[in-house]
């Protein structure tokens, strides 16, 4: 409990320290670059020693992912008696063509079924969060809080822990090994997140706008659909993208409620499909990783203020 | 009187109507499904029939008695406690290095950022084919005269491994979320501080620490969490082994209990992971509230 408290009260304690708006955040970024002179900047020697540090770092991270990706275009002789360079000669598409088109393990395929899954989860989670968001926001009565909790609870417990007691329920319902029952799990899952990023956001909004499309005679579903949802855009695409990375990215959900045994491969299923620990044709590995990877960091290049952005909101109001 | 009640459940409505499906769902899919998985783990439920009988504590009996299961909860344990102070301070110390203006700030944010964004599994299979006995470290290391490392065949090595690729994927969000608590911290207060002829470490212990004190707590309960639940990295990595070492308590719930139908069992594992998460979450934030309490005075 103490946890929630915690949550909520850094919720309600800065209801106006949003900065889910990346554009406000690269203004308070300007703001105080402008401000910011040259007392602060490092000495020379220091300097030296900070960028010595971070390009180190730099290089552990980036070395792993830049042999995968060297590495898919090379044969297995080359990767071993040349792990860190290419040369043209070696340089060959074909291992990754192989990738592409093997039977074993259908790419593309792969791609489109969890893109639909992404839009699926996505559509749902917005669709029940948004106004639950609004009436926990908005409301002043006990129960309102009470709910608040409940679902940021959901923030701290390992959905692995769940899945097996969920599957019982799915079995209950006869959705065990369908789609809908995937979306329902998955979607349930974004919906601690989703709702605390929507509640601290909707607190900003002024209830001068609730109050006004009142006065025009809305309900309150059609207020919350016509004035305050189209509001929220920013903390919408946050949402979009958080959902969007994790569903993309789930592993076990797939696994277990579509199961191995239907022919309904993820980028995920599929890979552990293709390839397992025990996998030594790094010619097969290699291509198939950077096929696994390259739309996640693809959408990361375009996004990543996005993400980061969506990420740091989270944390300073947490 | 009657009437005034009426009128009061009549205007709840639109706001019941519009909590409800959320409701549901979420009690449906998270809240049922904890209440669930006591009630199973104290049967044999083999994850099909509904026909299974309940056997007590047995599978609790079981898991501590079992010295493979044992075993993967104390590595999990370790993994969580090694990890999670690891990242937070590489994280920290990256941070306060970085949480300043300028382009080259924001490419290494970047470059320590990125994994988060691949999924654990595809950072496990990448892993094993830079680390296994014949991979590409290890092609390195012979062809400049040295002898290989046992990454992943031997135990004690592996453990390391595992524990040393789940820092490398995860340090870059805590980065990121330490990086944001320290921009929310007003530049006036420092410049303030200036004024008043404090110097670098006095304003990072005045300042910066008990301001960003709620970010720390925050951002160590989720790494802890992260940690309790490994599994993917595992499974893709190392696959458990060698001999079972690398195995986490989620590893064995849906590798070893679910595949084998042994669901009461992994049930029963279950719960232990939501106990020791809960302990561990609520110890780490009572314990930081006092020292957060303790900064401000």
């Amino acid at each position: 409990m103490a946890i929630e408290e915690a949550f909520v009260t850094t919720v309600t304690g800065r209801p106006t320290d949003v900065t889910l708006d990346t554009r406000a955040v690269r203004a308070q970024e300007h703001s105080r670059r402008r401000r910011r002179g040259g007392p602060d900047s490092l000495p020379l020697g220091a300097a030296l020693i900070k960028w010595g540090f971070l390009g180190i770092g730099a290089l552990i991270m980036l070395v792993p992912m830049y042999i995968m990706i060297i590495s898919a275009f090379k044969s297995e002789a080359d990767i071993f008696a040349n792990p860190l360079g290419i040369s043209a000669e070696s340089f060959t598409p074909s291992y990754l063509v192989d990738a592409l088109t093997t039977s074993k393990f259908n790419v593309v395929a792969a791609y489109g079924t969890t893109l639909m899954f992404v839009v699926l989860v996505n559509i749902f989670s917005i669709a029940l969060a948004a106004p639950v968001s609004y009436v926990i926001a908005r409301g002043r009565a006990r129960w309102h809080v009470v709910l608040l909790l409940l679902f940021v609870s959901g923030l701290f417990i390992p959905g692995q822990a769940t899945l097996i007691p969920a599957i019982f329920v799915l079995r209950t319902l006869g959705l065990m090994g369908t789609i809908p029952g995937f979306v329902l799990f998955e979607t349930a899952h974004t919906l601690p997140l989703t709702i605390f990023l929507f509640v601290a956001y909707v607190r900003t909004i002024p209830r001068e706008i609730d109050e006004a499309a009142a006065i025009d005679g809305a309900g309150k579903m059609r207020a919350f659909w016509s004035c305050i949802f189209p509001i929220m855009r920013p903390a919408v695409a946050t949402v979009i993208v958080l959902t969007s990375i994790g569903v993309w990215n789930d592993f076990v959900t797939p696994q277990t409620i579509l199961g191995p045994g239907s022919d309904l491969y993820t980028v995920t299923t599929g890979v552990n499909a293709a390839i397992s620990q025990f996998s030594t044709d790094f010619t097969v590995v290699f291509p198939t990783l950077l096929l696994a990877i390259a739309p996640a960091i693809v959408f990361f290049i375009f996004m990543q203020r996005y993400i980061i952005g969506g990420l740091a909101a989270g944390a300073t109001k947490g | 009187m009657a009437n005034n009640t009426v009128v009061k459940w009549q205007r709840r409505v639109p706001g019941l109507l519009m909590a409800s499906p959320a409701v549901v769902v979420y009690l449906l899919m998270f809240i049922a499904p904890m209440a669930l998985a006591f009630f199973l783990s104290l049967t044999d439920w083999n994850g099909y029939s509904f026909n299974f009988n309940f056997v007590g504590f047995k599978n609790y009996i079981s898991a501590f008695d079992n010295p493979r299961a044992l075993d993967a909860m104390l590595f999990t344990l370790g993994l969580a406690v090694a990890g999670t102070l690891l990242v937070n301070v590489l994280a920290l110390t990256v941070a306060s290095l970085i949480s300043g203006p300028g382009i080259g700030n924001a490419v290494v944010r970047t470059v320590f950022f990125y994994p988060y964004i691949i999924a654990a599994l595809i950072i496990g299979f990448l892993w094993n084919a830079l680390l296994s006995p014949n991979g590409v470290v290890n092609s390195l290391l012979t062809s400049i005269g040295l002898s290989p490392v046992p990454f992943l065949s031997d135990p004690a090595v592996a453990k390391v491994s595992v524990l040393v690729t789940l820092v490398w994927a995860g340090f870059g969000v805590s980065t990121v979320l330490y990086i944001a608590g320290l921009k929310s911290i007003p530049a006036e207060y420092y410049e303030a501080a200036t004024v008043d002829g404090a110097g670098r470490g006095a304003r990072f212990r005045h300042i910066t620490l008990p301001l960003l004190a709620p970010v720390v707590t925050v951002t160590i309960v989720l790494t802890l969490v992260g940690f309790l639940r490994t599994y993917e990295l595992v499974l893709a990595l190392s696959g458990g082994g060698p001999a079972g070492s690398t195995e986490t308590i989620v590893f064995q719930i849906l590798n070893t209990s679910f595949v084998n139908g042994k669901l009461g069992f992994g049930a029963a594992q279950s719960v232990i992971l939501l106990v020791v998460t809960a302990i561990f979450g609520l110890g780490v934030t009572l314990f930081r509230r006092r020292a957060e309490a303790k900064v401000v005075d």
